[in-house]
């Protein structure tokens, strides 16, 4: 971060476009400024930023947030992200993906993220619900809970995106939540620190559909894993919890707690060594020898 | 010996799937090319691997067209058919494409396998007036097939071929040699040239036929090359650093290519998961600057719709290459048309404008891309280059071409423009959102989106900015509009009939009008290498010819009209008709054209 020493340093302030058009109380505000708080504190240049966003309420994001952004279609972010870091390897990239988004008509493309490892921090927004259309039954919408979709109670028990990622292979899996500031931050931070797909799931909630869905004043249903490589245990929610010393690069340990009927929030599995694919297409392309084009034809001469 | 001199002159070689026969055509193809003789081949595959021998399906095989002057099209009337059995014979006589006096070399050797197939077959050669030469492979050479595990026979073939057109064997053993001698162990290599070698002696005493075409060798440097490696040399040369594309017959060869060359061009070649995935990343390359292109075939076209709307309304640049094959659904996936036009031109939803190029030989191939690149970076906008499986799959001798090495649109020579009947764009062309910086660049922080916008890029639903943004997306077309000039003519421009097409029909539509104006008709014919949007002046000059027709490779019939057809009424309001808009899978034949040209200027119908 060496070219911004002569410039002063840019606050939140600056990071901030128009007020978000999202409900009062929406866990996405808490996400957004956990980014940007990131943003401020490690001085990540906007210009070198590009935030990435499919559609539903999480994918208003990058239009809050004054760095460059791409608000493209329903499902479909990491592609375009795919494209960005094969070519653009100088950017950071980060993605903003719902539970629909992520899990449902996107989820051939998280698989793909996940197992390319390229560099990005993906931040799914996990509120349980297909919001923006107005309150459907998603991938992780709980048993039993009532939508337009599904009025009679949500048919099936939900998707679990942690144990996905984790069983897909990611590098980087953590959990956090919107009302867990610090925490946020943190797991963010740590995510860009991370080289490859950092999978980030976040708990957000929907107060205007779903109200009652996470009750972010009661910690005794949370259990939070720590560890001197991971995430500390945010102090507000200290007291009451259930802490579990968890190494990160204990992979068996990680897939227990994602199987869990227990919500962990913390670093459940950090990979350094797992291959890049954008690094490996860009030292392949680097390391091979250049052809001048004029010659182009020769191979095919009569 | 009946030795016949012709300028031209038209065979196949048809084979089960799996042995060989592609690969004897690539043989004789670059054998005839060092002789001098122009050529232009056809592949016939199946889309499966390998079908079960001897049925219908399995018929893999190769039309060679030569001359002794440069060809535009694989043409019609076959003179010559060599078949490894009678069953690929009767496949392909359904086709109808033979010469009335066309002769048949047909292989005996299946006969005990089916004696009453082999008599019904050869009956219905003669009936259709065809002349029937049945052989029978060698005792010596059926052995060496055996100890081959079947494999062979088209060196064989390839021998009687070699005799037939008077080949210098020394050539032809060479090219064997240079094919496979990185693949084959020498005793295998060897027992292959002696399977040539034994064909054409078989030839030389049995056969007592042959054809001489003439050639002289090349004066200029040629190059033999099918279309999809000239598209893809022409994605290098367009200076393109990134390609997104997903599998897809018949455009994957695209993709083979650069996967081993473009790396060497500084060029990122990204295998996507899915055919969404790969217009994702391509416009994701194009928005952070790396110009990208992506390629599929009909049914990615479908995949890649949305986001090709997205492309349009966020205004990042894109260039699709859409190598058509039969449709709809996964319809024929070797087989060639040119459906996908509405697709290309309306598809993805809401107004969505773009830009049409169509490539009507290997040479646009290589040109097509940077003028597409051209047009999507200066309007911001996808753009498609249509070609379809007959240009991607033929392989003919051309003028070596002169590479561009462009960095930037602004490199591009006038002559790429002349090809594409199309002036430079201006320069101040207006956006829907005014700053289109890339990131990267400092204090231009900007966020584009799927929503509409105003012209500071924050969304908007708002009346009068929704109709701006159209009106200024539809005036980049415009733009597109007024800068096309007259298109390509053949022949004169007044007369009875002129005869219009697009992307592979180019040849045969020339090769007829020329035929009909060697006759003494006035005749005359256009060719479209932007589809979309037409230029402005069509109807002025529709309006000097008593008839306009269009020759599509897309189903039409009295009530439906094909998609050249309906669009060229559209803009004209002239009463187009289509003189031939079949959907068989095998290209437009140049007489089919010229017959229906005399029937309508005889009968005044069609």
């Amino acid at each position: 971060m060496g070219d911004q020493e002569n410039s002063t340093a840019f606050t939140v302030k600056d990071l901030n476009t128009e007020n978000p058009r999202w409900c009062v109380g929406c866990g996405n505000f808490g996400i957004l400024m956990g980014l940007k708080r990131f943003m401020v504190d490690k001085q990540i240049q906007p210009h070198k930023t590009v935030n990435i966003s499919g559609i539903g309420c999480s994918g208003r994001a990058p239009n809050y947030i004054n760095t460059y952004g791409i608000h493209s279609i329903h499902g479909r972010p990491i592609t375009l992200a795919t494209g960005i870091a094969l070519t653009r390897p100088d950017l950071n990239i980060f993605i903003h993906s719902g539970d629909g988004d992520a899990m449902s008509i996107g989820g051939n493309h998280l698989l793909h993220g996940i197992n390319k490892n390229f560099n990005c921090v993906f931040l799914m927004y996990d509120n349980e619900l297909y919001s923006l259309t107005k309150c459907q039954t998603s991938p992780t919408t709980r048993k039993g809970h009532k939508t337009n979709t599904q009025p009679q109670g949500t048919f099936l028990e939900p998707l679990n995106p942690v144990r996905f990622a984790i069983g897909a292979g990611a590098s980087f899996v953590a959990n956090t939540a919107d009302w867990m500031q610090d925490h946020l931050t943190k797991t963010i931070e740590l995510a860009y620190e991370h080289k490859g797909f950092s999978f980030v799931h976040i708990s957000q909630r929907c107060t205007h559909f779903d109200p009652e869905n996470f009750d972010p004043k009661n910690s005794s249903n949370f259990s939070f894993l720590t560890h001197e490589n991971g995430l500390p245990v945010p102090k507000h929610f200290a007291e009451g919890a259930t802490t579990i010393n968890h190494d990160p690069t204990d992979s068996s340990g990680a897939f227990r707690y994602a199987n869990s009927n227990k919500i962990y929030f913390g670093l459940f599995y950090r990979d350094r060594n797992k291959p890049r694919y954008d690094e490996i297409v860009q030292k392949m392309v680097e390391e091979t020898p250049r052809k001048p084009r004029n010659l182009i034809f020769d191979a095919y001469k009569v | 010996m009946l030795k016949e001199k012709k300028h031209i002159s038209r065979f196949e070689l048809l084979m089960d799937a799996g042995f060989g026969a592609q690969k004897a055509g690539d043989i004789l193809i670059n054998a005839f090319a060092k002789m001098g003789k122009y050529v232009y081949i056809e592949p016939m595959i199946p889309s499966e691997i390998s079908p079960p021998p001897r049925t219908k399906p399995a018929m893999s095989g190769v039309i060679i067209r030569l001359a002794d002057f440069d060809l535009t099209n694989i043409g019609n009337n076959t003179d010559l058919i060599i078949a490894s059995h009678e069953i690929v014979l009767d496949r392909r006589l359904d086709d109808q494409e033979t010469n009335p006096n066309c002769r048949v070399l047909l292989d005996m050797g299946d006969r005990n396998k089916n004696e009453e197939s082999y008599e019904q077959v050869c009956r219905r050669v003669t009936k259709l007036g065809l002349h029937v030469f049945p052989f029978e492979i060698d005792d010596e050479s059926k052995a060496i097939i055996k100890e081959l595990s079947g494999k062979g026979k088209n060196m064989y073939y390839l021998g009687i071929l070699s005799d037939i057109y008077n080949m210098s064997t020394e050539i032809l053993i060479n090219e064997i040699k240079e094919t496979f001698q990185s693949k084959l162990k020498e005793d295998i290599l060897n027992k292959n040239i002696q399977l040539f070698k034994n064909g054409f002696n078989l030839a030389k005493k049995n056969i007592l036929f042959s054809f001489e075409v003439d050639g002289a060798p090349h004066k200029e440097e040629q190059i033999l090359i099918d279309g999809n490696s000239s598209m893809a040399l022409g994605i290098i040369d367009a200076g393109f650093k990134f390609f997104g594309s997903y599998p897809i017959t018949p455009a994957s060869s695209i993709m083979h290519l650069l996967a081993k060359e473009f790396p060497a061009y500084g060029g990122v070649v990204h295998q996507a998961e899915d055919e969404i995935a790969a217009v994702g990343a391509t416009i994701g390359a194009y928005a952070g600057g790396a110009p990208g292109i992506t390629c599929t075939s009909g049914p990615g076209l479908s995949l890649k719709q949305e986001f090709i709307g997205f492309a349009t309304a966020a205004e990042i640049p894109l260039v699709v290459i859409n190598v058509q094959r039969g449709g709809p659904s996964t319809g024929m996936p070797t087989k060639t048309e040119q459906a996908d036009l509405p697709a290309a031109i309306f598809g993805s939803h809401g107004d969505n404008i773009k830009v049409v190029l169509s490539v009507g030989n290997i040479i646009d191939c290589f040109y097509a891309p940077q003028m597409a690149r051209y047009i999507a970076e200066k309007l911001k906008i996808p753009v498609f280059i249509m070609s379809d499986f007959q240009t991607a799959n033929s392989y003919k001798v051309i003028e070596k071409q002169k590479t561009n090495e462009i960095n930037n649109i602004d490199e591009i020579p006038d002559f790429v423009f002349e090809r594409f009947c199309i002036k430079r764009l201006p320069d101040d062309i207006e956006m829907v959102r005014t700053s289109q910086t890339t990131p990267g660049d400092a204090g231009g922080m900007r966020r584009v989106t799927g929503l509409n916008t105003d012209i500071d890029g924050n969304i908007n639903y708002f009346a009068g900015t929704n109709q701006r943004s159209h009106q200024v997306r539809n005036e980049k077309i415009h733009h597109v509009k007024r800068a096309l000039t007259k298109p390509e003519m053949f022949g004169e421009e007044e007369g009875d009939v002129l005869v219009i097409g697009w992307g592979s029909t180019r040849g045969a539509i020339e090769e007829a009008v020329n035929n009909c104006r060697r006759k003494g008709l006035a005749v005359s014919g256009m060719y479209m290498r932007v589809v979309y949007p037409l230029p402005g002046m069509l109807k002025e000059i529709f309006q000097k010819f008593k008839y306009v027709v269009t020759a599509e490779l897309s189903y039409g019939d009295p009530l439906k009209p094909p998609a050249l057809m309906m669009l060229l009424r559209g803009e004209t309001l002239i009463d187009v008709q289509s003189i031939t808009c079949r959907a068989t899978g095998r290209p437009i034949q140049p007489k089919s054209i010229q017959d229906k040209i005399k029937e309508l200027i005889n009968t005044g119908t069609i």
